[in-house]
């Protein structure tokens, strides 16, 4: 286990130095417009304890190392603000196909943050040092044996997560700038864009120049 | 139930809030002198003010964006598909995904031209206008098809939104397939209108448009309210309507308030319209029954709530040898009508055809082809690999003819607060339909698997709509005709039975056609909202 048990002052630091109170998740940076939109509720914010050195390595170990450091810490941010925004049991969307109202899970962080402790604990039993403490592709081992169990091919949304690995994964993965990298041109699905722009086909992500990003 | 009754006058008594309501509230308001009210049994939702976070909050989470839009006692049962429990102002059309097509000529005169069905007791020609009218007052953005499928006589009001830079591709794809295609027409602006932003394509038009650009009947009951030209009474639940036995005018409606307080009201309307949609309207006809009318009001015929129709669909993923980025635009889609003019030789077959980019099978994997879990930079690698080509969506609906017991009952095993049974329904095809359905669906599967191999592409995999849970844009059960014996209502939305009481929309519709139904159900009650001024 980590000597680190300042937890929630680690989570603003994250928040701090990624630059970042809350983002929009539809909001991505480099995006044609991004939208002013925030997800904040008022006034219950809540507060996600992530231990911050084991969630920072494990984002090292789960997220693309073509994010870079800063790309990595501000997925980390983006997914605690993500955390720290949920709200346990509000009303899914019930449009056409649900007869009936339903409801979202209840908050997953609390088995989210115990199952990142288990990777600390299990980085010791196997390798006898932290999760920190461990390369990249030691710490890839650990989260493999922790998350034998996830079923299905495709990645699910990060409230269907059964394991924090793959909800970290899995909100970055669902963002508009992961999806650009992915294709490797700049689309930035779902986000509000000029509607004029939309018959152009999309610019490579290499030669994006960084101002008509914002035209 | 507490308190005393609180009764109210009103000249011309609107029941529901939904699109069709507003429509006609809007008409009324341009066309009569006489007072309008109008009665919702929710409140308002979400105010476009805070549609942006909570657009950001149902992307994120997948959280619902409108609060308090429903009431937990007041839902139907028996369908899933094509119902939402919205009871707000509004109603289902606060999250509609504004696709506004026209029905084709040929959906008024089945009977005559295939021998099936029903024909509705007046033509497309005469509907003509009021669709025009409809897509005026939403501010639909259209492309005109070829006049031969589309015919229209006036232009849309809108230029169409764009064809983006992935429908552009699909559209060329699907000529060489020999299907025409075109934009669909939405109601959206593709140029700033009504005080209304331009679309921003934002991807959300279902369930919310964070801009204002997709049109919400809010907007009308905004500037109805603010100008003066209605009164709007939410939280009141119309629960009777009370038909003299005599004369059989309806001469008040009653009911409750749905707040805390939950207060009795009377309202006295000279006229009185229901424009509660295919579920509300017959059900508040069938809970009205008294003794001079046992099975309910308007029901002579005894098919109040019957007739239910709407339309299924087959829908498949393709994968194309092209180059889309999917995300562009995701919700517009591109149309095509000349599957819903087949030959009167043929056997029986309508179907829209509709176009999207899709992004199946190039999401990103939680485990690669051997199982092993991706992470990182492995995860990248597949994703990127496999988000390159192109799979596109293409759907039909097609259309199925109405049975006379596909229907809506009052099941008394569940009420509301108040007592009152609540509706149950059950769709079911008329024989015709039901005998064409596998050969039906299957012409649909190799239509498609023609058009996945004229671009040289495949069928990555085709699916049904569960035809059990309900069809998709309903309508029915208080159906149009001429004849009283099989009919509620007259070509014009009043009822046989009763003078002053008018039923209106998607309810009196003989048929729901084989494309979405919002536009027709709106034009269908402006030719009632018509009607009445004149009657007036």
């Amino acid at each position: 286990m980590t000597d680190d048990t300042n937890h929630g002052a680690n989570r603003r630091e994250f928040l701090k130095s990624a630059g970042i109170l809350v983002a929009a998740a539809a909001c991505a940076p480099g995006s044609e417009r991004a939208e002013p939109a925030t997800v904040a509720r008022t006034p219950d914010t809540r507060s996600a304890d992530f231990n911050g050195p084991q969630l920072t390595a494990l984002a090292e170990t789960v997220l693309p190392t073509a994010l870079g450091a800063q790309g990595q810490r501000e997925a980390v941010a983006a997914f605690v603000a993500w955390c720290d925004e949920y709200e346990p049991v509000a009303e899914e969307m019930h449009g056409y196909g649900y007869a009936d109202v339903r409801y979202l899970p209840p908050d997953p962080v609390p088995a989210w943050q115990a199952q990142l402790d288990g990777l600390d604990v299990l980085a010791h039993r196997v390798h006898r040092t932290s999760f920190v403490g461990l390369g990249v592709a030691d710490r890839s081992g650990i989260v493999a044996m922790a998350t034998r169990t996830a079923r299905g091919e495709r990645l699910p949304s990060p409230l269907a997560a059964s394991h924090i690995a793959i909800a970290l994964l899995a909100h970055w993965a669902s963002s508009p700038p992961a999806w650009n990298l992915a294709l490797g041109v700049t689309v930035s699905p779902t986000t509000c864009r000029p509607l004029d722009a939309a018959s152009r086909k999309p610019l490579p992500l290499a030669t994006l120049p960084a101002e008509d990003s914002r035209s | 139930m507490t308190g005393a009754t609180t009764r109210i006058d009103a000249d011309i008594l609107i029941v529901g809030s939904g699109i069709t309501a507003a429509m006609m509230a809007a008409h009324l308001s341009e066309h009569s002198s006489r007072a309008i009210t109008v009665v919702e049994a929710g409140r308002a939702s979400t105010p476009l003010s805070a549609r942006t976070t909570a657009r950001a909050r149902y992307v994120a989470y997948g959280e619902s964006p409108w609060k308090h839009d429903h009431l937990d006692d007041q839902n139907a049962l028996g369908t899933a598909w094509g119902f939402s429990p919205s009871m707000t102002v509004g109603g289902l059309a606060m999250h509609w995904g504004g696709v506004s097509p026209r029905y084709s000529p040929e959906d008024f005169r089945l009977q005559s031209l295939y021998g099936v069905g029903d024909d509705w007791p007046f033509t497309y020609d005469e509907l003509d206008a009021f669709y025009q009218e409809a897509e005026e007052r939403m501010g639909v953005a259209g492309e005109q098809g070829p006049s031969s499928l589309d015919p229209r006589g006036k232009p849309y009001p809108l230029p169409p939104l764009p064809i983006n830079y992935n429908l552009a591709q699909l559209q060329q794809w699907a000529q060489q397939a020999g299907v025409a295609a075109w934009s669909t027409p939405s109601a959206k602006n593709s140029v700033a209108r009504d005080g209304r932003a331009q679309c921003q394509r934002c991807d959300t038009c279902y369930p919310v448009c964070p801009t204002g650009a997709k049109y919400t009947p809010d907007w009308t009951w905004d500037a109805l309210v603010r100008d003066k030209k209605i009164t709007l009474l939410t939280e009141t639940l119309v629960r009777r309507l009370v038909a003299d036995p005599k004369s059989g005018r309806i001469v008040r409606v009653t009911g409750n308030r749905t707040d805390a307080g939950t207060i009795a009201f009377e309202i006295e309307a000279k006229t009185v319209v229901l424009a509660a949609g295919f579920v509300w309207s017959p059900h508040l006809l069938l809970l009205s029954r008294d003794a001079a009318h046992p099975n309910g009001l308007a029901n002579r015929s005894g098919l109040v709530g019957r007739y239910l129709a709407g339309h299924r669909n087959i829908n498949a993923y393709l994968r194309l040898p092209l180059e889309l980025y999917p995300g562009i635009n995701m919700q517009h889609s591109l149309v095509s009508k000349q599957f819903m003019r087949p030959a009167r030789s043929s056997r029986y077959l309508r179907h829209d055809l509709r176009i999207w980019e899709s992004t199946i099978g190039r999401e990103p994997r939680l485990r690669g082809d051997d199982g092993a879990l991706l992470l990182g930079d492995g995860m990248l690698a597949d994703w990127q690999r496999r988000a390159r080509g192109a799979t596109a969506r293409v759907r039909a609906y097609y259309d199925v003819l109405p049975d006379r017991d596909s229907k809506l009952v009052l099941d008394d095993t569940k009420t509301n607060r108040f007592g009152d049974p609540m509706p149950r329904l059950g769709f079911r095809d008329a024989p015709e339909s039901a005998a064409l359905k596998e050969w039906q669906e299957s012409e649909l599967r190799a239509l498609f698997t023609r058009m996945a191999k004229a671009g040289g592409g495949e069928i990555l995999r085709m699916e049904n709509s569960a035809n059990d849970l309900g069809q998709e844009h309903p309508a029915g059960g208080c159906r149009m005709g001429n004849d009283p014996a099989r009919s509620v209502v007259n070509a014009w939305g009043r009822a046989h039975d009763h003078d002053n009481l008018w039923v209106a929309g998607a309810p009196t519709q003989p048929s729901a056609s084989c494309c979405n139904g919002t536009l027709t159900f709106a034009a269908v009650g402006l030719r009632t909202a018509a009607a009445i001024a004149k009657a007036s």
